[in-house]
């Protein structure tokens, strides 16, 4: 009855909220509907959705490669700075993930006191990462560093490595502990306990998880193209620009088919090593 | 973190002289756990490779009393002896040592299932490495350690699993790389906690079989805890009763009569 109530209290204000935030904004179903430019838009946008552009929609200097290569070339670059960005958030994310995890300062480590201190500036510092989006690392970067590569792989591993690490510690340290029991009864040390009981048992979701969020890695590297990184997004946006919206569809085309290429991949990966 | 030195494999050791089984006793102990005890003022001694089944209802203490055997838990009241060494006086780092020697087989296994047999028999010995050393162990292990792991599953029957996930395996084969693990830890004792309660009955007179003949030809002491009176009576020449916490009776099996089993099992 009880556990009832709490439950039809919860719904009612998650209803309320959205609500009050709809008034909020001043929301209404008549903004849906488009004005006449828009329109305009919106149709020769859509009128070119099955008829992608296999050649430039206008006319280009001398040698340029045709738009099936650049696109290819885009998705490669958009990849390239996906795994470069990611390979830093991964080994960020490990890094930060055993100080984060609880299990790690348990077990008969002494000086408790000192463990608490410093779980709490770990889970801190990943907490400042994650807090600030990819784009808006981007946009600070960008001021620092100028447009190098640099600036949009930080940009990536930053955020990316703090949430691993957050999600990484969860996973250790909701973990089964039955097999680290074990280990503790033949002997082991806590090392060897966290590193040999604990985290195999995690391994399988962390795994999985860190796929899901090289998917997150290659949409944001296209997305940090506006900002004039030469990845899909930068191409997708000059198209637009300029009105050449069959070419914009040869590049979205191209990023779709990048995340369902790299989503059977990682699937065809789990399959083989975790699953 | 510890440096224990060790041989570059120490499978060769399996064949040499074996360290004399191990003396365990308790005296006079008690464990509570939140002001309950589940083993009360209990006092035993299983000498050196000498072979005894706990026997009683589930509940009765037979797990808590295994786990005070190996230092795993401590005692609330009294002392456990392992070979004339007193545990309550030992540090952490000894403790780990003397635990390091005994095999303990788990009722729920509590293997790594998602690493493969030949890594969760090796984990066995991780007691006795330091950290690098058990790193190497667990990713590249030496050929000599896998030859021995390879023995010991030969020995309890799946010498063919030896590569496969874990998580592959049947419930009894899976219980043999338990019973593996432990062997790999050439331990001085075994403490088996219901090693029958995992396999289905067919299989639960091999597993008492196999544990009692590899204790008898390896010179092992073995403490086994079995709710399956038959099968105490069958391979155990003692039995320690326990009922709600309390040794009830501790003697030759062959004299407990039929009125303290049913004393042992008498609900009230």
């Amino acid at each position: 009855m009880k556990i009832g109530g709490t439950r039809r209290m919860t719904l009612a204000a998650i209803a309320i909220a959205g609500a009050v935030a709809f008034v909020a904004l001043g929301l209404t179903p008549a903004q849906l509907v488009p004005g006449r430019g828009g329109l305009d838009v919106l149709s020769s946008f859509f009128a070119r959705a099955l008829s992608p552009a296999v050649a430039y929609e206008s006319s280009v200097p001398e040698g340029t490669a045709p738009i099936v290569v650049k696109a290819i070339q885009a998705s490669l670059r958009t990849v390239t700075f996906a795994v470069a960005g990611m390979s830093l958030a991964l080994l960020l994310g490990v890094l930060f993930a055993i100080p984060s995890s609880q299990s790690w300062w348990q077990g008969g480590r002494p000086r408790r006191a000192l463990g608490t201190a410093a779980w709490g500036a770990s889970r801190t510092v990943i907490m400042l990462m994650r807090s600030v989006h990819e784009l808006l690392w981007a946009v600070l970067f960008l001021a620092a560093f100028g447009l190098t590569p640099f600036s949009a792989v930080i940009a990536i591993a930053i955020p990316y490595g703090g949430t691993l690490a957050k999600i990484f510690s969860e996973m250790i340290d909701e973990a089964p502990r039955n097999s680290a029991e074990a280990l503790r009864a033949a002997g082991a040390s806590p090392l060897q306990i966290f590193f040999f009981g604990l985290v195999p048992r995690a391994l399988p979701d962390m795994s999985a998880y860190a796929f899901y969020r090289f998917e997150c890695a290659v949409r944001a590297s296209a997305v940090l193209g506006f900002f004039g990184f030469e990845t899909l997004g930068y191409y997708i946006r000059g198209s637009f620009d300029n009105l050449h919206y069959g070419e914009v569809w040869t590049y979205l085309y191209a990023l779709v088919l990048l995340v369902v290429a790299i989503d059977v991949w990682s699937g065809a990966l789990r399959r083989r090593f975790v699953a | 973190m510890s440096f224990v030195t060790l041989p570059k494999s120490s499978a060769s050791s399996a064949e040499g002289a074996a360290p004399a089984p191990a003396h365990l006793e308790l005296r006079g102990v008690t464990h509570s756990y939140n002001g309950h005890a589940a083993v009360e003022a209990a006092t035993l001694e299983v000498r050196s490779g000498e072979a005894v089944a706990l026997v009683g209802p589930s509940g009765a203490g037979k797990t808590t009393l295994l786990r005070l055997m190996n230092g795993t838990l401590r005692p609330s009241v009294g002392t456990v002896v392992v070979d004339g060494r007193t545990l309550g006086d030992l540090s952490e780092n000894e403790l780990r040592r003397v635990r390091a020697h005994i095999g303990f087989i788990h009722q729920d296994l509590d293997l790594v299932p998602n690493l493969r047999v030949s890594q969760n028999v090796l984990a066995g010995k991780l007691g006795r490495l330091s950290f690098f050393q058990s790193l190497r162990a667990m990713l590249m292990p030496a050929r000599a350690d896998l030859e021995l792991a390879h023995r010991i599953l030969e020995r309890v029957g799946i010498a063919e699993k030896l590569f496969e996930r874990t998580d592959t395996l049947s419930g009894g084969e899976q219980q043999r790389v338990a019973i593996a693990r432990a062997l790999f830890q050439e331990p001085t004792a075994l403490l088996a906690d219901e090693p029958v309660s995992s396999v289905d009955p067919a299989r639960a007179r091999d597993t008492v079989a196999l544990l009692t003949s590899i204790s008898r030809e390896r010179g092992l002491t073995l403490v086994m805890s079995l709710h399956n009176l038959e099968l105490a009576r069958e391979f155990f020449p003692r039995l320690i009763g326990l009922r709600e916490g309390r040794i009830l009776f501790d003697q030759a099996a062959a004299q407990v009569t039929d009125a303290q089993f049913h004393q042992l099992y008498d609900l009230k």
